[in-house]
C-alpha cells in the first residue's frame, strides 16, 4: 500500500470514485487514503464529500474501526439529521459489533417509517447470512425479491446464496433473470456457464457452452469464458452420448480456442516478460 | 479530448454567426413589407451565412461536449471482472477474519470458556 502514500488529495479522490463506480471491496485501503489525506482535506471534496463520508463508513465497518465510523456517522447525520440512509448506518455498526439483535431492532423501525426503503430490508438479509444462516437467508431474499422484483442486486445475492447451499438449478434461474435485466453483460453469460459447467452432465455442458460463447462474442477479451468453451467443447467431444458429427465439431472447437488462448499469452509475455519465470518453470520439470 | 480556448471561440463565433444570420433575416423581411413586396425566398447570402455557422457551431459542440462513448452496449464492462462485479456493497457482511486484524477488537471469551471446560 505504499504507493497510496504519495498521493495528493485530488488523486485520491479520483481513485476512491473509480472504486465506488467499479464496486471494488478494498476496504483497507480506502482506510488508508482517508487518513493519511481525505480527512484533512475533507471540504475541498464539494458535492462528493458524502459520497466519500459513506464509503469510507463502509469502509472502516469492514476493518472494524470503529473511531472512523462514528466519526463518519456523526459528521453525515449533522448534516443528513432526519435522514433513514444515514440511520442505516448505526445499525450497521452495531452489525459489526454482533449485536444483531439491536442492529434488528433498528431495522426494523427504519422499515415501519418507510416500507418502500428497501436497504433495511436488505441488511436484514445479510444479518442473517453473516449469522449463518443462509436456509433463512434465502426465504427472506426470496419475500423480498417478490416485493422488489427488479432489484438485480437480490437476485445476485439470491443467486450466490443457492450456490452456497448448492442448489445449481435455482442459482441458474437467477443468473437468467439477471440476463434478463442486463442482455449485454458478458459477466452474466459466462457466470451462468460456470453454474452449468459445475452441474455437469451431457445437456448442461453443451447448454454452458453456448452461453460460454455468447460471453466471448460479447467481450473477445474474456479469458475465462475462452477457456470455458476450451474446457466444455473437450468434455462434450469425449462424451458418450456425442455423435461422430458432432464430436469433429467439438474437436475444431477446442482447437480454436486453445490456439486463442495461446496467442493471448504470447501478446501479454511480450509485455511483461519474465526471464526468470522460465528457468524457475523450468526446474519444476526435474520434479515432475 | 481536452477542452481548449480555441474550440470555446470557434463555438461562440459560431453561435454569433448564427444570429447576425437571423437578425439579417428578420430585416430582409421588414424591409420587404415597408417596401411591400411579395416574399419568395431569403437571399443566397444569409442562407449560406446560417447553414456555414451551423457547421461552425456542430464543430465546436463536438469538441467541448467530452468523449465520445462506444457504440457498443458492452464496451463499458469489457474490462471489468467478475470478481468486482459480484461484490455488493448493500449485502456486505462484517463478521470476517479481517476484524481480527483490528485493534478495537476484543478477542470474544468464548474460546477462554472452552479451555476452562477442558
Amino acid at each position: 500500500m505504499n504507493y497510496l502514500n504519495q498521493l495528493s488529495w485530488s488523486d485520491a479522490r479520483d481513485l476512491l470514485r473509480t472504486w465506488r463506480d467499479n464496486n471494488d471491496r478494498k476496504s483497507e485501503e480506502v482506510l488508508h487514503l482517508w487518513k493519511s489525506v481525505l480527512e484533512y482535506n475533507l471540504n475541498k471534496l464539494g458535492g462528493e464529500k458524502f459520497s466519500v463520508l459513506e464509503q469510507v463508513c463502509l469502509a472502516a465497518l469492514d476493518c472494524y474501526h470503529i473511531p472512523t465510523v462514528d466519526y463518519c456517522i456523526k459528521l453525515l447525520s449533522n448534516e443528513f439529521p432526519s435522514s433513514l440512509r444515514v440511520k442505516k448506518f448505526y445499525a450497521m455498526r452495531l452489525e459489526a459489533q454482533e449485536c444483531y439483535d439491536d442492529a434488528l431492532k433498528v431495522l426494523d423501525a427504519l422499515i415501519k417509517k418507510d416500507e418502500t426503503n428497501n436497504a433495511p430490508r436488505k441488511r436484514k438479509i445479510a444479518i442473517l447470512k453473516a449469522q449463518g444462516r443462509s436456509v433463512e437467508a434465502i426465504k427472506e431474499l426470496v419475500d423480498y425479491l417478490k416485493i422488489f422484483m427488479a432489484d438485480t442486486e437480490g437476485w445476485q445475492e439470491l443467486s450466490d446464496l443457492y450456490i452456497a447451499e448448492q442448489d445449481f438449478n435455482k442459482a441458474a434461474f437467477c443468473i437468467e433473470e439477471l440476463i434478463l435485466h442486463n442482455p449485454h453483460n458478458h459477466l452474466l453469460h459466462q457466470r451462468y456457464a460456470d453454474i452449468r459447467y459445475t452441474q455437469g452432465g451431457y445437456d448442461n455442458l453443451e447448454l454452458a457452452r453456448a452461453y460460454y460463447c455468447q460471453a466471448l462474442k460479447l467481450n473477445p477479451n474474456n479469458l475465462r469464458a475462452l477457456y470455458g468453451v476450451y474446457l466444455t467443447s473437450s468434455n462434450i467431444a469425449s462424451s458418450p452420448k456425442c455423435t461422430a458429427n458432432k464430436k469433429k465439431e467439438s474437436l475444431k472447437l477446442t482447437e480454436w480456442a486453445l490456439s486463442e488462448i495461446k496467442n493471448k499469452y504470447s501478446t501479454v509475455k511480450d509485455k511483461y516478460t519474465d526471464s526468470n519465470l522460465e528457468d524457475r518453470l523450468s526446474i519444476t520439470k526435474f520434479f515432475i | 479530448m481536452p477542452v481548449s480556448v480555441f474550440h470555446r471561440l470557434i463555438l461562440t463565433a459560431g453561435f454569433f454567426s448564427l444570429f447576425h444570420a437571423a437578425y439579417s433575416a428578420a430585416q430582409h423581411r421588414s424591409y420587404l413589407r415597408l417596401n411591400e413586396l411579395e416574399f419568395t425566398s431569403l437571399p443566397i447570402d444569409i442562407l449560406i451565412q446560417g447553414v456555414a455557422s451551423l457547421f461552425v457551431i456542430m464543430y465546436g459542440v463536438l469538441y467541448i461536449a467530452g468523449d465520445f462513448k462506444e457504440i457498443k452496449a458492452s464496451a463499458e464492462l469489457e474490462n471489468k471482472t467478475w470478481e468486482t462485479y459480484k461484490n455488493i456493497p448493500s449485502f456486505y457482511t462484517f463478521n470476517h477474519r479481517g476484524k481480527a486484524f483490528s485493534p478495537q477488537y476484543i478477542q470474544p471469551t468464548s474460546k477462554l470458556h472452552i479451555e476452562e471446560i477442558e
